[in-house]
């Protein structure tokens, strides 16, 4: 019965998770995922923060703008997270959802 | 140097797998110098780990960025004390704390043991090297803290939001008390290898878990203390996984260290104590799992590495072999006695153990649910806070509740006119608090009110034992109210100590419902001189400072804080900007007020000299009582822990006659 209950509130409750490259054709809200591409532009207290989205391993992107908070680690190169909705070819971010991993300890520095 | 460390991790290996074999085939064959030759070999694993760690120590504190490790985790202008944080900053450091841990742990209680339970220690041996090997293993040939280079000139850095006090403190906490519940699993494994039907194991580990389970506690506590203070959201806690990793098995322990209780009182509940104490430990493995994996996408994240299979691999082999000698073991875990009936002590502690194995086990799901939808799908599907804190709720009230009932109901069967004498007082005052609180405006959160109410609720019912307790003593023994008291707890710490922690956990629901469901936010770019009105506050934005810290710029804007006319200090929000690392961290202000533990909590965005802020504001009332939670938790912890000559006396009559049974 309690699995019943969990899969029950699991799905009415969950949002699915995707990469940009998956996005293509959604319209419903989503959670993507994938590394930020500069340059960034704007700002998050007004008409909104402009930036790409990639795919962590491959190429595909999308343009995203979003407004609210921005964490502290956030910058071009970052994995990054936010939800949000498809509108035309931009993903319009929700305030207060975008959320950056943990750098990798500093392996893009290692490269550089 | 990086030699020695490498060396004694492989004579740790060694040992370990020496004290598989020895400790195996010690009391299998009935040898009793082999099977003392396994204790040894764990005794001198915990020599070889401090070998290794102090090789590593000696780097970081040199900054020696010969070791890659070292390179990785430190830099030139790190101050010297968060270089001990690096010893745990990173994956291969951390795998080496928990062996340190693990291998003084298992010395520490082969040692107690060899005095209390030799007949049990036996079979417990292998277990305990079993996990030794599996962890020196790792850092030997997976993920070796000793791995060399060329050594550059400056390292990377430690992550900011590292270089912290809390950050000296949380992360060993949690390790204390995920490495503390491998102690119970592997006595409770040895006593069911050794064909032991007996309470022997669970008496024998009860601090074990205690020691485990308070430091679990206390630990996430000074982590939700690091969010709320560092991280500077607003929050302290978010669901995240890495948090649910260690809230998890913290629940699997506490509905242990409850239905042990119904074991050792009416020798009932085997079969789900053994379940819990494997699930607790895998749980603590789990944990391990999810934050060093990278499986999971998740704010603690940690680059994605190579020690997930082998961790996965090792919970399997845990939980299947566990569970398979737990099958082969049934018919000596069956119960001495029935339950008796619904209204009973042991009936509410069966209440309670389910509601919180439920709760776990929603966690669970919570956590697995995007791995699983992925497999099934091929999409994943996350849960986020408003899942969990549904759950929060639905099981968290009634287990409030039980908590105030528990403890006062008699054991086997209550009767309906006993259960109205004990509780009419605390519910006379559940009911009068929640009158007060509605008349006052509580009202706003149904939710909360309800929760409010069960607080005083259990407030009452663990006063009134107290007091009860107190004046029994009183009239039995005589002297004066404090005499007794002190008494009483000194007479009774597990039952006092109990109870302190139940009261320390209201405190919580008190501080955590207060500061979510009772909150006031407000957010408005402000120019210098322009103010904003916030839940009775009134702050106005002055300017910036900017002073040179030891390793970071600090930026911060100037706000005046009034509150009725009255003008309450500045306050400096900001951000450091850390020059090695090339990171900008978010610095919170926060003014607490002592008299109604409230605190008024800024954050300055988009901050520049001299230019306007982006300011939030968010006041959280009775927050504060999260924080002294802790050290009631703490203090009841210890007064359960607390060494007592009348019940090691009473336990040494029971060890004899276990002792004496099994060599029959």
């Amino acid at each position: 019965m309690l699995a019943i209950f969990l899969v029950y509130t699991a799905i009415a409750g969950g949002t699915p998770q995707l990469r940009p490259s998956q996005l293509a054709g959604r319209t419903d809200e989503v959670s993507l995922v994938g590394k930020a591409v500069g340059p960034v532009t704007g700002d998050a207290r007004r008409a909104g923060l402009r930036f790409r989205l990639r795919d962590v391993k491959g190429t595909a992107w999308v343009r995203v703008v979003y407004r609210g908070t921005v964490p502290d680690m956030f910058r071009a190169g970052r994995d990054v997270s936010l939800k949000g909705r498809l509108r035309g070819d931009t993903f319009v971010g929700i305030p207060g959802t975008l959320v950056t991993k943990c750098p990798s300890k500093y392996t893009a520095k290692k490269a550089s | 140097m990086p030699e020695l460390g490498r060396a004694a991790l492989i004579v740790c290996l060694g040992l370990a797998v020496y004290g598989v074999a020895a400790g195996t085939a010690g009391p299998w064959s009935r040898r009793r110098r082999l099977a003392e030759s396994a204790e040894n070999a764990i005794l001198a694993s915990f020599g070889a780990t401090v070998v290794a760690a102090v090789v590593l120590l000696a780097a970081l504190v040199r900054k020696d960025f010969s070791f890659v490790y070292v390179w990785e985790h430190t830099s030139v202008e790190l101050p010297r004390s968060y270089t001990l944080s690096s010893f745990w900053g990173g994956q291969e450091g951390s795998l080496l704390l928990w062996l340190l841990i693990l291998t003084g742990f298992s010395s520490v209680a082969v040692l107690l043991a060899r005095r209390s339970a030799r007949s049990l220690l036996a079979w417990t041996v292998p277990v305990l090297a079993g996990v030794i090997g599996f962890f020196s293993f790792m850092l030997v040939l997976v993920s070796s803290p000793f791995a060399t280079q060329r050594a550059p000139a400056e390292g990377l850095g430690l992550n900011p939001s590292l270089q912290n006090p809390y950050m000296l403190a949380h992360p060993p906490m949690l390790y204390l008390g995920f490495v503390g519940l491998t102690i119970p699993f592997a006595f409770a494994m040895g006593a069911l290898l050794a064909r032991r039907s007996d309470e022997l194991w669970i008496v024998v580990t009860r601090r074990w878990t205690l020691v485990a389970w308070a430091f679990l506690g206390f630990g996430q506590l000074l982590g939700a203390h690091w969010a709320y203070v560092e991280v500077g959201w607003g929050g302290y806690f978010a669901w995240d996984p890495v948090e649910n990793a260690a809230l998890m098995p913290w629940l699997a322990a506490t509905a242990f260290l409850h239905s042990v209780m119904i074991q050792e009182k009416r020798g009932m509940l085997k079969i789900w104590n053994v379940l819990l104490v494997i699930g607790a430990f895998a749980l603590a493995l789990f944990g391990t799992f999810l934050t060093r994996s990278g499986i999971l996408s998740s704010i603690h994240s940690f680059p994605e590495s190579t020690i997930g299979p082998w961790f996965l691999g090792f919970i399997g082999v845990v939980v299947l072999a566990s569970t398979a000698l737990v099958l082969s073991r049934l018919p000596l875990l069956r119960a001495r006695t029935r339950l008796e009936s619904p209204i009973s002590r042991e009936a509410s502690f069966l209440y309670n153990n389910l509601l919180l194995v439920a709760f776990c086990l929603t966690i669970l799901w919570g956590v697995a649910y995007p791995i699983l939808t992925e497999a099934v799908r091929g999409e994943p599907i996350t849960v986020g806070p408003p899942y969990y804190n549904f759950f929060l709720k639905a099981f968290g009230l009634p287990l409030l509740l039980l908590m105030g009932i528990g403890p006062l109901i008699a054991w086997r069967r209550a009767s309906l006119r006993g259960l109205g004498r004990t509780f009419a007082w605390p519910l006379a005052v559940a009911v009068g608090s929640g009158g007060a609180l509605l008349a006052l405006g509580a009202g706003s959160s149904i939710l909360g009110l309800v929760g409010y109410t069960f607080c005083a609720f259990v407030l009452a019912s663990i006063g009134f034992e107290f007091a009860r307790g107190t004046q029994a003593r009183r009239a039995l023994a005589g002297g004066s109210w404090v005499l007794a008291f002190a008494q009483l707890v000194g007479r009774n710490r597990r039952r006092y100590g109990g109870y302190v922690v139940h009261a320390a956990i209201v405190l919580l629901a008190i501080g955590v419902i207060g500061s979510s469901a009772y909150d006031t936010t407000g957010e408005q770019r402000l120019r210098p001189g322009q103010s904003l009105a916030v839940g009775g506050y009134t702050l106005t934005y002055r300017g910036t400072t900017s002073e040179r810290g030891a390793n970071a710029v600090e930026l911060r804007a100037l706000v005046d804080v009034e509150r009725n006319g009255e003008h309450l200090g500045v306050m400096r929000p900001g951000k450091n900007e850390y020059i090695a690392e090339q990171q900008v961290s978010n610095e919170a202000a926060i003014r607490p007020d002592r008299l109604n533990g409230e605190d008024l909590f800024l954050i300055a965005e988009q901050l520049r000299p001299g230019g306007p802020v982006f300011l939030k504001v968010l006041v959280k009332p009775l927050v504060n009582l999260i924080w002294v939670a802790g050290f009631v938790f703490l203090a009841g912890s210890l007064i359960a822990l607390w060494p007592d000559a009348r019940e090691q006396r009473r336990l040494a009559v029971r060890y004899g006659r276990a002792e004496a049974l099994s060599r029959a």
